[in-house]
């Protein structure tokens, strides 16, 4: 009988001693995902007859989560690597990292000015003429009203990012981009870029339009579109109030390597930038689906604005 | 003998628990560093995450503060005089600069004064207007070396620059208790090195008091206190971010500069810091 009551009483000892590990085994086995780093690539580079590597696809592999917070740190130019482990891609820094110190998820208004805080967090930033530093911040707090893309208007480019679908052609490609909600409310736009060498058009002769006119040649196994013809209806990132003249010139590069394509675009535009700006690399996957389809986009009806009251946003 | 097996193997498990436990128990004590620090991080509103769109991905919380504006009005000390002052300051953590502009009352009726003073990581300049030097014919940069050290210092100094530059310090930092409030102490590193810093909590784990212990007599001026009180959000855009509604900076016991904060914006606002050409030349000739 006593023993009995030993073994119990060391039994309980024994199992609160280890209920701390138990529980933390339980909360890590609900952890599918800790880190933003892009997908790696695999399998083969497929390419055209003309030898050049083949860009053709439906480059929506990462589903929904291209337009949520982790994608979005990702390119602001964050490196969440793991649990202890955040780099600035852009000025090598160390960003401090820490556990979550609750299991209970935000409310809408706490992950929303969370949100806001991430998607701003990286120093890669475009340099303006100092005339217009305070113009680029008072655009980026009235984003709500100020944003040229909030009322279902073209993203532009090179803010649209990495096209959704491509079509390779051996004198031209299609591009692509679905109209996007959430994050930014935009309608859908395409391109029809030729690759048949030839020139741009004097730009003073072109009107300025969202997309417009981009050339394409490849250099190596890279595809570079060269585009200008602008109007300046558009901001060139997806936030930061980074308004541009129709001066601006956009160099986008495409590179596949397997099931990845790594997109940068880097920005010129003298009239209102001090220095060319790069994005960091941004990096989608191909639709695993062999038979992958866009679906068709939605109308866009942006119906929030009217009713919002205060300064927070995207 | 079925008995005796079973009570074998449960003081083996309750051992052994009780050995996961010691250690456990000791990393605790070790970790009281790291306790501390997230708690201070945390009464700022430093370290945060969003599952917004996240699907299954689970990011960790990352210290979100970079750049911030804030402006306020109070007095500050000059050429023997404390004159009222118009305060305005833009920070960035990555890379470390800050951006310091001040109007000061002319005394008996006399001029105001109107500077800026800027510093990015091994570069300080002044402006004779804001972002002047990077354009040709858009005002002019000094170079301003020898302010270096106190431009970083005052980066530093603010509650976001301890807990950033507490946690960089990592084993160096060190936590203690005196008259029942929480101190953190560590060395500053880099342009900055020589110099300790000790960081005064309050029961909210707010940073209110800041001093700085250069450790050589070269470096004396660098010797400061700060006081931070009135912590709250004072972005027109809310953040949940918490920072101080009044600063108050000594120097040798003398009030150097004691302002109400207006506005702090800790949104990650547009505030940049390009080194002009010349600061840069300046910058190289110097070393």
């Amino acid at each position: 009988m006593r023993l009995s009551r030993y073994c119990r009483i060391i039994a309980l000892v024994a199992a609160l001693c280890l209920l701390p590990a138990a529980v933390l085994g339980q909360e890590f086995s609900q952890i599918k995902r800790n880190n933003n780093a892009p997908p790696k690539p695999s399998g083969p580079t497929p390419r055209t007859p003309d030898g050049h590597p083949d860009l053709t696809g439906v480059w929506n592999g990462l589903g929904d989560n291209l337009l949520g917070v982790p994608n979005q740190i990702a390119n602001n130019g964050l490196a969440i690597e793991s649990e202890s482990v955040t780099r600035d891609l852009h000025s090598g820094a160390s960003i401090a990292t820490f556990p979550r110190n609750t299991n209970r998820p935000l409310n809408n208004e706490q992950a929303e000015r969370a949100a806001t805080l991430l998607r701003r967090v990286g120093s890669n930033r475009p340099i303006y003429k100092p005339e217009y530093w305070e113009m680029v911040k008072n655009l980026d707090a009235n984003a709500n009203e100020e944003d040229p893309s909030n009322n279902c208007m073209p993203a532009g480019i090179p803010r649209a990012g990495i096209p959704s679908y491509i079509g390779q052609f051996p004198n031209y490609f299609i591009f692509i981009y679905p109209g996007q909600g959430g994050l930014i409310a935009t309608q859908t736009m395409y391109r029809m870029i030729p690759s048949d060498g030839r020139k741009h058009t004097p730009l003073q002769e072109l009107d300025g339009t969202y997309t417009g006119e981009g050339i394409a040649h490849w250099e190596g196994d890279t595809l570079v579109v060269d585009t200008w013809g602008f109007n300046s209806n558009t901001w060139f990132d997806q936030l930061g109030g980074y308004f541009h003249s129709e001066n601006m010139h956009v160099i986008e590069r495409f590179h596949r390597d397997g099931n990845t394509l790594t997109w940068t675009a880097t920005v010129e535009d003298p009239d209102v930038l001090v220095e060319p700006w790069t994005t960091t690399p941004r990096v989608a996957l191909l639709n695993p689906k062999p038979g992958a389809m866009l679906p068709e986009s939605q109308p866009c009806s942006e119906r929030d604005l009217s009713h919002i009251v205060t300064k927070e946003h995207h | 003998m079925r008995t005796k097996t079973t009570v074998l193997i449960l003081i083996v498990a309750a051992t052994t628990a009780c050995a996961v436990q010691s250690v456990s128990a000791q990393s605790s004590a070790t970790l009281d560093r790291t306790k501390v620090l997230r708690a201070a991080a945390d009464a700022l509103g430093m370290a945060r995450w969003s599952d917004i769109g996240a699907g299954a991905t689970r990011l960790p919380a990352i210290d979100i503060v970079n750049t911030m504006e804030f402006s306020g009005s109070g007095t500050s000390y000059s050429s023997g005089q404390t004159l009222k002052t118009e305060y305005h300051a833009a920070v960035a953590y990555n890379p470390p600069a800050m951006r310091v502009e001040m109007t000061r009352a002319g005394s008996g009726g006399g001029a105001s004064q109107h500077t800026i003073q800027t510093v990015r990581e091994n570069f300080a300049w002044n402006e004779s207007e804001t972002g002047a030097g990077l354009v040709p014919g858009k005002g002019t940069a000094t170079p301003a070396m020898d302010g270096l050290k106190e431009r970083l210092l005052q980066l530093w100094t603010l509650p976001f620059g301890v807990v950033k530059a507490a946690l960089a310090a990592g084993d160096k930092t060190t936590v203690s208790t005196e008259s029942g409030s929480t101190v953190i102490t560590f060395p500053l590193s880099g342009q900055l090195s020589g110099i300790t810093l000790k960081a005064t909590l309050d029961a909210q784990n707010f940073v209110t008091k800041v001093q700085t212990r250069p450790e050589n007599a070269a470096l004396a001026n660098l010797a400061f206190e700060t006081e931070y009180s009135g912590y709250r959000d004072h972005g027109e855009i809310l953040t949940d971010i918490r920072s101080p509604g009044r600063i108050v900076r000594k120097q040798g016991g003398r009030t150097v500069l004691d302002i109400e904060v207006k506005m702090w914006e800790a949104n990650n606002p547009y505030v940049v810091f390009p080194v002009p050409g010349n600061v840069k030349a300046a910058g190289a000739d110097s070393r």
